[in-house]
């Protein structure tokens, strides 16, 4: 158990920048992720962290060592890879008590040590079988006793799940989250899937082309992103391109007349955001709402658009909207989504929840343009 | 299913039809195997006559004494072809094992051109490495006399048959057990002797197997580069034919290594199959 600190770390292929400048504080016990689609850096950086690859600069250290260079071997950390990695020619003990042979710990105290970890992770009995003889998941199970066996200071997960079924990865990932509570180990988490993301961490590290573009809670990340990328990332999004027309009122009352091509968005802003800024303007789904005669005024903002399509999607509906030229998603949910099978007619969307992000100096939004799934 | 609905269709015509069939496929059984049979027999037939003549005794009787005479006169014979085939294999393995890790795992430049040059004497003939040889232990090593020149010259000739099965090997061996090892605190010896050596083991005795027969049976080589007190199997077998002629107790010798060489392939499929034989010329 230790905190993990990396510091303005960096990876560099020839001219190919991995990873750029990255900060990373991890407590003690805490369970961050790295999330990012591929190619962000984010498996890179948790093998800089497992000392799998090394750093091009910058400094990584376990507690107050400085264990940079260090050897894999020397950190005493717990790597669980995508593909579990058991050694086909061990039997799952044999699997299990290997960290702890290599340092030669005597028979008796592995043997004890290996039926605990079997008993952990809920394959007691299993100890003859060979790793070829379990399923996937079990597999997975007996790598994760087999890092937890050597006590190890960091559990460092690459994709562990990816490779499972939906079901099982369902499952899998609150046990892996139930063992590192149990345990109180800290861990650092490698995955693209934001629901897997979102399930099991403490905190989430949005990484995008090499940096961090968002450390934070889940609520944080998704109700307040900072960046475009991480807002049309997470979840689903329709991005606007706006300019900031006037400002109304003052302090909490002060609000941003945005105009978008056409239409006229009120918005909360960020602090330093004036008149005449180039915002770029997000909503979700889930927050447009179809208003009913007589409840316009629950809304800051109301727009009026033609329905184009529906896609239904068993608990929610997709509306596809017609707006000043461009199509807007809202999401609803509940009896109200069976009122649009039919999927034509006009119809008034109302939100009051905008989130406003200084429009990038380069142009264009970082992922797909318009509504993001 | 489909055959079924087919028959129901157009009626009368098609027993006709069904039976024109089954001729065909009947006659493209009877040519398949007429071929293998063809192939068995051209292939088998000259080591089953020499297995036949020896055991031929005078007189047209048979004679298992020819056997003895090979373990007797021609033990010393078998004995050398062993103690040149195993040193051979030690230095092979010891040799191969780092440079086949060394191939699959690292980059450097020229690494295809160095992996080809390792195999050149797969393809240059037995003859040009044998004068090649000669010319390098006469004039630089001085090896002569020694049972190293012809271990060394062995070693040289089937270098690549113990390399490129561990090379196939190491490749099909994903790094993320090297990794998982290290990670779990296990030094790079723990790793190579816990983890990789088991693991490439099948690819390692495909090597040894290939280098073995090859060794026991070389005849060409070993005749230019064999010091005069030592005198292999496959190298009495030429010399007895040259000066005695074709006697049967020669040929039980000939039958006799042909057996060795039949058992160390046949114990090999029987424990790893022809998996790791890929990449060698032999499959």
């Amino acid at each position: 158990m230790s905190t993990v600190r990396l510091s303005r770390v960096s990876k560099r292929y020839g001219t190919t920048v991995a990873v750029h400048d990255l900060d990373l504080d991890v407590a003690d016990g805490e369970f961050v992720t790295l999330l990012g689609p591929s190619g962000c850096g984010k498996t890179t950086t948790l093998r800089m962290i497992a000392g799998l690859i090394e750093p091009s600069a910058g400094r990584i250290r376990f507690d107050d060592e400085d264990v940079t260079y260090l050897q894999p071997r020397a950190r005493n950390i717990g790597f669980v890879f995508q593909s579990p990695a058991l050694f086909p020619h061990l039997s799952v003990a044999r699997n299990i008590a290997f960290g702890l042979s290599v340092k030669g710990v005597r028979r008796e105290a592995i043997d004890k040590r290996v039926e605990e970890m079997l008993a952990l992770v809920g394959l007691a009995g299993y100890g003859e079988r060979m790793p070829s003889q379990l399923s996937g998941g079990q597999q997975q199970r007996v790598a994760l006793a087999r890092v937890l066996a050597t006590d190890p200071r960091v559990l460092l997960f690459d994709e562990p799940l990816s490779a499972l079924d939906r079901n099982l990865r369902d499952t899998l990932k609150y046990s892996i989250l139930e063992l590192q509570r149990r345990t109180g180990k800290t861990a650092i988490y490698v995955t693209h899937d934001q629901s897997e993301a979102f399930a099991i961490s403490d905190r989430i590290v949005v990484m995008n082309a090499g940096r961090a573009e968002q450390v934070g809670t889940q609520t944080e990340i998704y109700l307040r992103p900072e960046t475009p990328f991480v807002a049309e990332f997470i979840g689903a999004t329709n991005a606007l391109e706006g300019r900031i027309a006037a400002i109304d009122g003052a302090g909490e009352e002060a609000r941003a007349r945005v105009e978008v091509g056409g239409l006229e968005i009120r918005s909360r802003f960020r602090p330093g955001m004036t008149v005449g800024d180039r915002v770029l303007v997000y909503l979700r789904p889930e927050n447009l709402v179809v208003v009913q005669d007589g409840q316009e005024d629950r809304f800051e903002n109301v727009v009026e658009g033609d329905i184009e399509r529906v896609i239904f999607e068993g608990p929610t509906a997709q509306l596809r909207v017609a707006i000043a030229g461009r199509e807007l998603r809202a999401d609803v949910s509940g009896g109200e989504r069976l009122t649009f099978i039919e999927g034509r007619g006009r119809v008034r969307l109302g939100f009051n929840e905008v989130t406003l992000i200084a429009a990038p100096e380069a142009p264009a939004p970082v992922v797909e343009p318009a509504v993001t799934a | 299913m489909s055959a079924a609905n087919v028959a129901a269709a157009p009626g009368a015509s098609l027993p006709a039809e069904r039976a024109r069939r089954i001729t065909r496929r009947r006659l493209t059984g009877l040519i398949g195997h007429a071929y293998v049979w063809l192939v068995l027999i051209v292939f088998v037939l000259p080591f089953l006559t020499l297995l036949g003549y020896s055991v031929s005794g005078p007189g047209g009787t048979y004679a298992v004494q020819n056997f003895q005479y090979v373990l007797g006169s021609f033990g010393d014979n078998l004995w050398w072809s062993f103690r040149v085939s195993g040193l051979t294999l030690v230095i092979n393995v010891l040799v191969a094992l780092p440079a086949a890790y060394g191939i699959v795992r690292y980059s450097f430049p020229g690494k295809r051109l160095l992996f080809s040059a390792l195999t050149l004497p797969l393809y240059v003939p037995g003859a040009v490495i044998g004068i090649s040889l000669v010319l390098v232990y006469n004039f630089s090593y001085h090896l002569t006399t020694s049972i190293w020149g012809l271990v060394l010259a062995m070693a040289v000739g089937t270098f690549p048959l113990m390399l490129t099965p561990i090379v196939v090997a190491l490749r099909d061996l994903p790094v993320s057990f090297e990794e998982a090892a290290a990670c779990l605190g296990a030094t790079r010896w723990q790793t190579y002797w816990r983890v990789v050596f088991p693991l490439i083991g099948p690819g390692v005795s495909a090597g040894l197997m290939l280098s073995f027969i090859i060794v026991f049976n070389e005849y060409l080589v070993t005749l230019f580069v064999h010091p005069p007190s030592i005198t292999t199997g496959p190298l009495r077998v030429f010399n007895l034919v040259r000066t005695a002629g074709l006697a049967p107790t020669t040929a039980a010798l000939a039958v006799t290594m042909q057996v060795i060489s039949f058992a160390a392939v046949l114990v090999f499929f029987r424990v790893f199959g022809t998996r790791y034989l890929k990449g060698t010329y032999l499959i």
